[in-house]
């Protein structure tokens, strides 16, 4: 039986009825259309499906969806505000921190979150944030340049 | 995957509904282990109880008689509070090891004890430190030693309408050092080849160790103490020959399998290391505390 539910996204409230056992990325993705957060191993392991629920990284694959109608949900479509990228996002385009691109909505929100409390992180604590993001072409060492780049102080 | 999900608003509609459901029904903390089980086909249930919205089981309290952490607390928080760090920097640490940062913020420590892997980092440093298992139904509360609660893999003593409500750390006496060790192929997204932890009590001498607990994970078909090697320290003045020994009776101590990810022996060896290595980390942590600082 589906039930009805509201969720906040990106600042926006969706209203849609869904079966109680779907992900929030299975109804991120199907439901909403918000396509960016990807399915890797749909098991918690690989982080491509990371997003912000109230500010702090989590698998969305890993969260029910009607179990988080009270939190906000931010997700690599909200990353940039107001037309205008997010530092990260634009480190990434100039460092060439892309290679496939499979992981690179998750590993941006976890850098998101770790920024946004911890402004200058070191090398060793943006490798901590990113554990648990792989990056199967296994190009991480452009993706610490770009945080370097982002985080720079002037 | 197909369930029905019941949502309660507070523990006492909780414990209601465990008592109407019973088996019938799973409940589900932080997800990381429960949704991943139930994808694969490994577990079926007629119906999920979130206790997302029990807010009331998702804490850190200090009190006079101890720490009391609520069954809800994430990982995160456990690993990010100053309360644990200083008391129990082996809990700390432990939480801080489990999974990665999305895992640790959805985690919970009581889905960890629940979930009862004998690979779950939390549980070597809670049986260090003797905690104490609070768990609820409608029947009334009872409180049980966590020596106490775990049957073998993924059984423990809960009731089918029973909710782990929270978990009591008792006070500590004397100057108390700790520290957990996980040995993993890589330092992130691990489950434990070994997890060990020590807790190293001194009370006015720097050389004389008046307690030693040993604590061990994924080595048996529960988390174990190794109370033969704890007794070889007790009272003792230490030395590097008796660290030694205490690391060769912890491994015996050790009833590990082979499996995919290590052999039994490697286990058995890598126990004599990461004891002999805790031990020593333990001891320099006690050292650190004053004397007169007792708590």
């Amino acid at each position: 039986m589906k039930i009805p539910v509201r969720l906040r996204v990106n600042g926006e409230n969706y209203d849609i009825v869904i079966a109680p056992y779907r992900t929030l990325l299975d109804v991120l993705r199907e439901e909403l259309r918000l396509t960016g957060s990807k399915k890797g191993c749909d098991a918690g392991d690989c982080g491509a499906c990371t997003v912000l629920l109230d500010g702090k990284p989590v698998n969305s694959c890993l969260v029910l969806a009607a179990t988080v109608q009270d939190a906000e949900i931010l997700t690599i479509e909200g990353l940039a505000q107001k037309g205008k990228l997010h530092p990260l996002q634009q480190a990434f385009i100039s460092e060439g921190a892309v290679q496939c691109g499979f992981c690179t909505s998750g590993v941006l929100m976890s850098l998101k979150a770790l920024v946004d409390h911890n402004p200058t992180p070191t090398p060793e604590e943006v490798k901590i944030a990113m554990a648990g993001n792989l990056c199967r072409c296994t190009g991480y060492s452009k993706v610490f340049k770009a945080v370097a780049a982002a985080t720079r102080q002037p | 995957m197909r369930f029905e999900l019941l949502q309660p608003r507070s523990l006492t509609e909780a414990l209601e509904m465990k008592r109407d459901y019973g088996e019938k029904a799973r409940v589900l903390a932080g997800g990381t282990d429960l949704l991943v089980l139930l994808k694969d086909g490994k577990l079926k249930t007629d119906a999920v109880m979130s206790l997302r919205n029990l807010g009331e089981l998702n804490f850190i309290r200090e009190e006079r008689q101890g720490v009391t952490l609520g069954a809800l607390v994430s990982h995160n928080a456990v690993a990010t509070s100053s309360v644990v760090r200083q008391k129990f920097p082996d809990l700390a640490e432990a939480c801080a090891q489990v999974g990665a940062t999305q895992i640790q913020n959805l985690g919970t420590v009581g889905g960890n004890l629940c979930n009862a892997s004998p690979a779950a980092d939390t549980a070597p440093p809670l049986l260090l430190m003797d905690a104490l298992l609070t768990l609820a139904s409608t029947r009334g509360e009872r409180r049980i030693a966590i020596h106490d609660f775990f049957l073998g893999p993924r059984q423990t003593v809960l009731q089918a309408d029973e909710i782990l409500k929270e978990i009591v750390i008792p006070q500590t006496t004397g100057r108390r050092g700790a520290t957990y060790l996980k040995l993993g192929r890589r330092q992130a997204m691990e489950i434990a080849i070994v997890g060990l932890g020590v807790a190293i009590h001194l009370n006015g001498s720097d050389r004389v160790v008046s307690e030693c607990r040993v604590a061990m994970g994924s080595v048996a078909p529960t988390v174990v103490r190794a109370r033969g090697a704890e007794a070889i320290l007790r009272d003792r003045e230490i030395t590097s020959e008796l660290v030694d020994e205490v690391a060769a009776v912890a491994a015996e101590a050790a009833r590990p399998i082979s499996d995919v990810r290590a052999s039994a022996q490697y286990r058995l060896d890598m126990i004599r290391v990461l004891c002999r290595q805790a031990t020593h980390a333990a001891l320099a942590r006690a050292r650190e505390k004053k004397a007169e600082g007792l708590s």
